[in-house]
């Protein structure tokens, strides 16, 4: 029981660290995942009674994600006129991010784990977590791997896609969604409603890229 | 006609917005079970009540709170999981060849949806030039 509340606890105080900073990189769920976990190796608790110990959590996952189709549902209007764009440029910039994602691992001769792991990080986290099923990825890494993609992505892509001279909202969130979903969706919203709506809509359309390259290459 | 789902207590709502949106899930996987196909149900889930809400079946208002609800707090439902990567500590350097990889993946996948969605768009939308 201790540890789901502090698994809560931790969280919201990244909420509160974050508003109070207003950076997208003190994330709570980066700051949770590290205070929890240097608190499982000090105590020596075995992941395992973590993770049960939090299956209330775990419980949300599934329903969170068939709860992308809201947001998805909602911009309808925006999707409809700009459907060349958004689906397109969402499905091939995935795409992209998947095949690097998949084989330049091949190529660097990483473990099996690692390999199976990072090919679903262009997914929000949720989905990495249920792809891992299927991948035979540990479910840990893929899920850990998909929020560092996320940071990440949400530190770097703003000035990389400003240098590649890609200035209009939709084009910008697009980007973002399409391979740092979550949290690059935060980083979008903080450059206007446009972004984070093109943002939400390129996450969501990620999620079903990356599960049908899955299941294709399975 | 106005709904009678507004009038429901907030915590209701939220108690059916949760039931349909596990009823998809559910049915995602029930589905993929009868097909045997490889998609996680969550995902199929997802792909049935978007078009369950395009088809007017299910109601924005059934599951708008619990859908805002557990989305807004989506970075706290994989924390357990993220968790465990405590066990790949071990693993050390090979962490930094696994942020270049990804380094590599946001650049060139962000870069390609950016510049053909920048592209594509219609000059109706934003208009930033």
């Amino acid at each position: 029981m201790i540890w789901l509340a502090l698994t809560l606890l931790t969280f919201a105080l990244g909420v509160v660290l974050q508003l109070r900073f207003r950076s997208p990189l003190l994330n709570p769920t980066l700051l949770a995942t590290v205070l929890v976990g240097g608190l499982l190796l000090l105590t020596r608790t075995p992941y395992p009674t973590y993770t049960q110990a939090t299956e209330p959590i775990s419980a949300f996952l599934a329903p969170a994600v068939v709860a992308l189709a809201v947001p998805l549902y909602r911009l309808r209007a925006l999707l409809a006129r700009q459907w060349r764009a958004l689906l397109l440029g969402g499905a091939a910039g995935t795409l992209v991010g998947v095949g690097v994602d998949t084989l330049l691992p091949r190529a660097l001769n990483l473990s099996l784990e690692a390999q199976r792991a990072l090919s679903t990080a262009p997914a929000t986290s949720p989905v990495a977590l249920q792809l891992a099923h299927i991948t035979g990825a540990p479910a840990a890494l893929a899920a850990t791997l998909a929020v560092l993609s996320g940071l990440l992505g949400a530190l770097v892509l703003p000035a990389f896609l400003t240098l590649l001279g890609v200035r209009h909202p939709l084009a910008r969130g697009l980007a973002l969604g399409a391979v740092a979903h979550g949290i690059g969706t935060a980083r979008a919203r903080e450059e206007g409603d446009l972004t984070g709506a093109a943002s939400s809509i390129g996450m969501g359309l990620a999620a079903l890229v990356v599960t049908l390259v899955v299941a294709l290459r399975g | 006609m106005p709904s009678q789902t507004a009038a429901l207590p907030p915590p209701v709502r939220v108690v059916l917005g949760l039931g349909v949106l596990v009823a998809f899930a559910a049915l995602g996987e029930g589905l993929m079970r009868l097909l045997h196909w490889p998609l996680p149900g969550s995902v199929v889930g997802m792909v049935l009540l978007w078009a369950a809400l395009g088809l007017r079946l299910v109601r924005l208002d059934w599951i708008e709170p619990a859908a805002d609800g557990v989305l807004g707090v989506l970075g706290l439902l994989f924390i357990p999981a993220t968790v465990g990567a405590v066990q790949f500590l071990g693993a050390g350097a090979a962490w930094g060849l696994w942020l270049l990889v990804l380094l590599a993946g946001l650049l060139l996948g962000a870069g390609v949806a950016g510049l053909l969605a920048a592209r594509l768009v219609r000059a109706d939308d934003g208009g930033a030039k």
